[in-house]
């Protein structure tokens, strides 16, 4: 009886010990990543996708760090995905077009395109305005976080360029204020913020109502 | 059979007054009070020194004996029908390893690998309907994203119509 009983104990810590080592492949690593160029807050959405079931985040804005549990594998995702986002601020280049539309002119095949605007000549024609002129074109180079201004004859433009999102390749324009100049005064006309992916020309109409004579157009590209 | 006034008066410790050991029997009230005074004065008035079992004190005993033996026959025969601690050792031991093997067996056969993918596969989703206009300083505007051909297209178009713009714009 009692050989049994020995041999069983036996069996029982061989197989305690087996499903400890099956357990180190899964055992949990702690990790702390700080950032130098990024918002710790902002980083969590970006790794949440990378991490296993069993992981964890919690967030120390005081410190602007990360502190990640999650095991070895994840880990070493999270880590190569954060060294890539906590970049220095990088550059960027916008350019903006700015166009006048107007409706109720003489009855046209449809409107005569400037040459500078033939790019996207067939996606104006979506918008059936019949008349199309250029007010100008204004160019600027900055980094992330940093404002810009953009003059395009009586009209200005002030904004700040915001975060680059690697995951959408957008690169965020924040507090976008366009202004007139009426009578040596500039009257802002309209803010907003708007996410431009790299290398994509975003066409912003603005107009009182969809049957508006008139409209303003301004044709953004942003790129590295 | 003497009063208890008279009772109270004749008492003292260690008395052997048959009228007064006499009275105990039959009051409560007086044994109380004797007894504070002689612990074993109930005794006395019982008659303990002179009590006899019925039988004599060896069948007395005799009897006392045999209820030992007997308890102790009990005793070993239930000690004999429980589980010993090797065999106890041995059932827990037993299923100890059969779940240790199952959830090694478990382990082993769920695929854990699927998960993450599904994830990865949900967030590059989510991540390029990223919307144009972030945000608009006007609670009277609407703002349209006219859909185009392809969702790659190099070009999009957004239409924000404004009460608050000037007509001449």
């Amino acid at each position: 009886m009692k050989r049994i009983a020995i041999v069983l104990m036996a069996l029982l810590f061989v197989s305690a010990a087996l499903a400890d080592t099956a357990d180190v492949g899964k055992s949990l690593s702690v990790r702390t990543f700080q950032f130098k160029h990024k918002q710790a807050d902002k980083a969590a959405a970006i790794i949440k996708a990378l991490m296993s079931r069993d992981g964890s985040m919690s967030i120390q804005p005081s410190a602007n760090s990360l502190i990640v549990t999650d095991d070895p594998e994840s880990l070493k995702k999270v880590a190569a995905a954060l060294a890539a986002y906590d970049a220095p601020p990088q550059p960027f280049h916008l350019t903006v077009r700015l166009i006048s539309a107007g409706r109720g002119g003489a009855k046209t095949e449809g409107a005569r395109i400037p040459d500078e605007l033939r790019d996207i000549e067939s996606k104006l024609a979506v918008l059936r305005y019949d008349s199309i002129e250029s007010l100008g074109v204004a160019e600027f180079d900055g980094k992330e976080g940093e404002p810009g201004l953009l003059s395009l004859t009586s009209y200005r433009a002030e904004f700040n360029f915001g975060e680059y999102d690697p995951a959408s390749d957008t690169i965020a324009v924040t507090d976008f204020t366009l202004s007139r100049l009426t009578d040596g005064t500039l009257a802002p006309m309209m803010k907003t913020t708007l996410n431009l992916k790299l290398g994509q020309k975003i066409i912003v109409g603005v107009t009182r109502q969809p049957n508006s004579q008139r409209a303003l157009m301004m044709v953004l590209s942003a790129k590295r | 059979m003497i009063s208890c006034d008279s009772f109270r008066t004749r008492f003292h410790a260690a008395t052997d007054d048959a009228a007064l050991l006499e009275h105990l029997r039959t009051c409560d009230r007086c044994l109380d009070f004797a007894a504070h005074a002689d612990p074993d004065v109930m005794f006395r008035s019982l008659g303990g020194s002179e009590i006899v079992p019925p039988g004599g004190i060896d069948a007395f005993v005799e009897g006392v004996m045999q209820q030992v033996r007997v308890r102790d026959a009990e005793t070993t025969i239930a000690a004999s029908h429980g589980i010993a601690w090797p065999r106890r050792l041995a059932m827990v031991a037993a299923v100890a390893i059969a779940a240790f093997g199952a959830t090694l067996v478990y382990r082993s056969e769920v695929p854990t690998t699927f998960e993450p993918i599904k994830r990865a596969e949900l967030r590059t989703h989510a991540l390029t309907t990223k919307p144009i206009v972030a945000a608009y300083d006007s609670q009277n505007a609407t703002i349209i994203e006219i859909p185009t051909e392809k969702a790659d297209d190099d070009v999009k178009i957004v239409m924000i119509f404004d009460e608050n713009l000037p007509a001449d714009l």
